[in-house]
């Protein structure tokens, strides 16, 4: 085993395989906004908390703020509060945490300029391997763990779909228990009940050994949500401030829709977003302080034609690398939308949608980054194939994070200087030792002379990303929860699904 | 004399102009009559209600609808002048009660179902279906399938419209069809879906009589139950 130190990035590869340990990287060189407009967007943010205020129905919230210093007025559950609450509240949240796998190497640090890609939003459909677009199932969502745990560039699980065949009462514990199944990676996901919230983190306490240990080294979060504009619903608040006061990772998701629930303009949408994931942070910090909370966005612009919701516009793209410019200016990570595509199938439009705002993100340093994979038509279709395409577009954003490397031996003096006018340099022992390292290699791109490419049946990247998904989800893999805990909470939570491995594979034959 | 009123009534709802307050999409309309008082100013000059209703409400509907089809018009330009027509009814409605009128193409109950609190989408149906000539009572959002019902019973209702943006809600939308069925009242009152997550297919799927992909689509979708059901 090899090891190079690249501009503070370890790379570790085994024998000549070019296989690497997971990689950190740092973004934060692009920035659509001057300090100045930070600064604006800022105070138009405070001017709304302090003079129009927000709504939560929810009175234990209203009696936290109100005790805290903030304005209550009670018949219309508004609550206003001082830029002084508003900052005392940024400070106490730590301004990065670690979010933990439960398979090594899979441990990831949330805040800084760190860039973290992963899965997330809650589609309907399951646009599958044999190209039926059909409903989600239990099974999907058990495929797509495996899938985003074999995946190199993703670096945490939020189950990305809504499973048909399963009783909502019991949503969370099943999606929650198929996700850590399935992968090892750090997961957050939504939260339908009370009791499946408290449901959760009593499967993950087993899981952990105690809930102690899992505060300690937490490997699950939950992700409420805020309604724009400036509301948090009794239920929501009340799943905030119970997540809260357990400590583990928390997102207080939040998307404006520039034109319908957010005033049409980029700048209008950013104050008040930046005004509801600062609604977000306080709620939470005035219940424990330090308790990790990350500053979330969901940006997006509406079609005022057909009143789409626009995932995948570049003013989306935009707007998400603008609100973690928002983020390292309060030093708080930050959870961010980019990579979710408008298109209904994973076409031109999906790609160049996914790496557009996926790159913008990218380059802006955001910390969590969620549904990045595999969404289509907005959010409401998940497509196994996606998944494959999208992990290319989030390598080739994380290259272009790793920058040229500059130093004596990449500058190849002595190289230029022994293979002289009119050499070649292909049998260098200098080419042989960065040829893996310097060029990244997606996947499902065709790279071949075209009589190649013609001879292995002229696929697209589609149809090469589904082989690549079937190949994948074949594998063979190590249980991620031990015979004996999962025996312990099957016995504890008998409304519990089993999936069959394979169950979704419907690309098998039927004999097969 | 009278057609003059008549185009400046199709001009003013094709401005979505509400009254003399109103900016108008294109500038320098502020301070010149709007849509109100333009209805006002034709009933005063004694032209029939039909006509006011049929050349000009909603012929500027109609060629805003076009607008709509060919690109030129947004969501928002629709709604303002579906405002502007609702406007307009607002002054006739006296006169079209005195004249034993029928008040409108039908009834609509419309409502977000319960757990979901999205609203634009339904009241941007509302408003059309208002400005289209269709008597809407607007329940709001969260509404139980019971309550849906009990409205429709009540206000005799043509039409149920029903709104869900989420998923984990849309189910609650085949609720009101089997509460209707339980009732034995789905012959009369028929049930319209729409919402983001929606489809033909899930509205076939639950027993609903329509999917309005749009706020045009509910509109015809509406007048085709309305006029296969009879009931007016």
């Amino acid at each position: 085993m090899t090891g190079t130190s690249i501009k503070g990035f370890i790379l570790i590869y085994a024998g000549g395989t070019g296989t690497m340990e997971k990689l950190t990287y740092e973004g934060g060189g692009y920035n659509v906004l001057t300090e100045k407009e930070i600064s604006q967007i800022h105070e138009t943010s405070i001017k709304v908390l302090e003079n129009v205020g927000f709504e939560i129905n929810y009175p234990p919230a209203l009696e936290i703020f109100e005790k805290n210093g903030a304005t209550v007025d009670h018949q219309r559950h508004r609550i206003y509060v001082t830029r002084d609450l508003v900052s005392r509240c940024v400070k106490q949240a730590p301004a990065e945490f670690v979010f933990y796998g439960r398979k090594e190497g899979n441990d990831i640090t949330i805040g800084g300029k760190k860039v973290n890609f992963g899965t997330g939003g809650l589609a309907l459909y399951v646009l599958d391997l044999e190209r039926n677009k059909r409903p989600g199932e239990i099974h999907d969502v058990a495929e797509l763990a495996r899938l985003a745990d074999r995946l190199e560039y993703l670096n945490f699980f939020i189950n990305p779909l809504y499973p048909h065949d399963i009783n909502i009462e019991t949503v969370d514990i099943n999606t929650r228990y198929q996700s850590l199944l399935n992968t090892g990676k750090p997961i957050m996901g939504g939260i339908f009940s009370k009791q499946g919230l408290e449901d959760s983190i009593k499967i993950a306490s087993i899981i952990a050994g105690g809930l102690e240990k899992l505060q300690r080294r937490p490997f699950i979060g939950f992700i409420s949500s805020i309604t724009s504009p400036l509301k948090i619903s009794a239920e929501q608040a009340e799943y905030i401030m119970e997540v809260a006061r357990y400590g583990l990772p928390l997102a207080t998701s939040t998307a404006p829709a520039a034109g319908a629930t957010a005033p049409i303009t980029l700048a209008g949408t950013l104050v008040q977003q930046n005004a509801e994931a600062l609604m977000g942070i306080m709620l939470s910090q005035l219940v424990n302080p330090g308790a990790p909370v990350l500053y979330s966005a969901v940006p997006i612009t509406m079609d005022m034609r057909t009143m789409s919701f626009l995932m995948g516009s570049i003013e989306s793209g935009l707007m998400n690398a603008a609100i973690t410019q928002m983020a390292h200016y309060y030093r708080l990570p930050c959870y961010l939308t980019v990579g979710t595509t408008d298109s209904k199938l994973p076409d031109a439009q999906a790609a160049h949608e996914s790496a557009t705002t996926g790159m913008l993100a990218a380059l802006a340093g955001g910390n969590f980054i969620h549904e990045a994979f595999g969404m289509l038509d907005g959010a409401l279709t998940v497509s196994y194939a996606q998944y494959i395409i999208d992990n290319d577009i989030v390598g080739s954003c994380l290259r272009t994070l790793r920058g040229i490397e500059i130093n004596q031996d990449s500058l190849a003096y002595d190289i230029i200087a022994k293979v002289g006018p009119g050499g070649n340099y292909l049998s260098e022992e200098h080419t042989i030792k960065y040829m893996r390292t310097e060029s990244f290699a997606p996947q499902a791109s065709d790279r071949q002379p075209y009589q190649r490419w013609l001879d292995a049946g002229s696929k697209d990247s589609w149809k090469r990303a589904e082989e690549l998904a079937a190949q994948f989800l074949q594998e063979p893999s190590d249980p991620i929860i031990p015979p004996e805990i999962d025996a312990r909470v099957r016995e504890e939570f008998p409304e519990l699904v089993t999936v069959e491995k394979g169950d979704g594979l419907h690309w098998e034959t039927e004999s097969g | 004399m009278g057609d003059k009123i008549i185009e400046r009534i199709v001009e003013n709802v094709l401005q979505g102009r509400r009254n003399k307050d109103d900016e108008g999409i294109e500038e320098d309309y502020i301070g010149e009559p709007g849509v109100a008082e333009l209805v006002q100013e034709a009933l005063d000059n004694g032209i029939d209600t039909n006509t006011i209703l049929l050349e000009g409400l909603s012929k500027g509907m109609e060629q805003v609808g076009e607008k709509y089809e060919t690109g030129e018009y947004f969501i928002p330009d629709m709604l303002t002048a579906a405002e502007a027509v609702e406007a307009g009814m607002t002054v006739m409605e006296p006169h079209l009660a005195s004249e034993g009128g029928s008040g409108g193409k039908g009834k609509v109950i419309m409502a977000t179902v319960e757990k979901d609190l999205h609203d634009i989408g339904k009241n941007l149906v509302s408003i059309m279906l208002k400005g289209a000539g269709f008597n809407v009572v607007d329940m709001g959002i969260d509404v139980p399938a019971a309550r849906i019902v009990e409205a429709a019973e009540e206000e005799n209702a043509d039409l149920i419209g029903l709104s869900a943006l989420l998923n984990t809600t849309m189910t609650n939308m085949e609720d009101v069809v089997k509460e209707l069925d339980k009732k034995g009242l789905h012959d009369k009152v028929k049930v319209i879906i729409g919402g983001a997550p929606t489809s033909d297919d899930f509205a076939a799927e639950i027993g609903a009589d329509g999917y309005g992909k749009d706020a045009f689509a509910a509109i015809r979708i509406a007048e085709n139950l309305i006029q296969a059901g009879g009931t007016k």
